[in-house]
């Protein structure tokens, strides 16, 4: 490999931001953020003799960076005793007979999707209730729609089963559209 | 009928498993039964998949200080 290419300082300034752009939306933590980045540089340098060039140095950065935040999620899951109390926050949105509620019945959005994929204003309120999922569900939402992670992989990475996860995504997905509707949509 | 109707709860829930081919045959089944009927769930299937499709896009690039990237330099040299 060329020597010029492994000189830590030119890695950083060709790099770090793209890793710190990427790492960010998955942990919603500027400082966890950082620390991730620092790790991966860390351990890439420390790898640098195994690096075969196989794959681009980009490609094998990111790997290695996807990785750390993957094991950040295992560790946090594992913080978790009991991700599926009692307290289930969907049952709200059904009622005794689980269907939709008079408040969380899905409204009509009336907008344009295709449009709406450029509208900033969505992608900021998307952002902010993300945060507001507990950890667990922000891990495996992050997981399957930004890593394209399938739930198999989701379920070995963070030790949870099947039926844990099937009702983890159900309820990200359900605390999200409620949140997006109630501050994005009314917003309009 | 009650064994091939379900209800709003399950149908939002086995969605996530037919994002994945995951459905059984009857689940598939009763989940088309259901969503035919059911114009919320269907707007939530549409509401949904858009989230999910958008969480890829739309991120901002974000930089990190100078400060950090320095400190980054000093940690890769030590």
């Amino acid at each position: 490999m060329d020597q010029t290419t492994l000189n830590p300082d030119q890695w950083i300034n060709k790099y770090a931001d793209a890793l710190y752009s990427y790492t960010l939306p998955r942990v919603n933590d500027s400082a966890l953020a950082e620390d991730i980045v620092q790790e991966t540089f860390l351990s890439a340098w420390k790898a640098r003799e195994s690096y075969k060039g196989e794959a681009s140095e980009k490609n094998w950065l990111y790997t290695i960076c996807k990785n750390k935040i993957i094991d950040y999620y295992r560790k946090k899951a594992r913080d978790i005793v009991q991700p599926m109390s009692q307290n289930d926050h969907t049952d709200g949105y059904f009622d005794e007979a689980e269907h939709w509620t008079k408040e969380d019945k899905p409204a009509d959005w009336g907008i344009d999707y295709q449009q709406a994929i450029d509208n900033k204003e969505f992608y900021k309120v998307l952002e902010s209730c993300k945060k507001k999922l507990q950890q667990i569900q922000q891990s495996v939402f992050v997981m399957k729609y930004l890593e394209d992670l399938d739930s198999t992989e989701i379920c070995k990475a963070l030790g949870i089963t099947s039926s844990n996860y099937w009702v983890l995504i159900h309820r990200a997905k359900l605390q999200l559209r409620t949140c997006l509707e109630k501050n994005w949509i009314n917003l309009k | 009928m009650n064994l091939l109707n379900i209800s709003c709860k399950k149908a939002t829930y086995l969605l996530s498993k037919k994002e994945e081919n995951k459905l059984s045959w009857l689940e598939g089944f009763k989940l088309r039964g259901h969503l035919t009927i059911c114009s919320l769930c269907r707007k939530f299937e549409q509401q949904t998949s858009f989230i999910g499709f958008t969480a890829k896009h739309g991120q901002e690039q974000a930089v990190l200080s100078v400060e950090a990237k320095e400190k980054m330099k000093t940690v890769l040299k030590d």
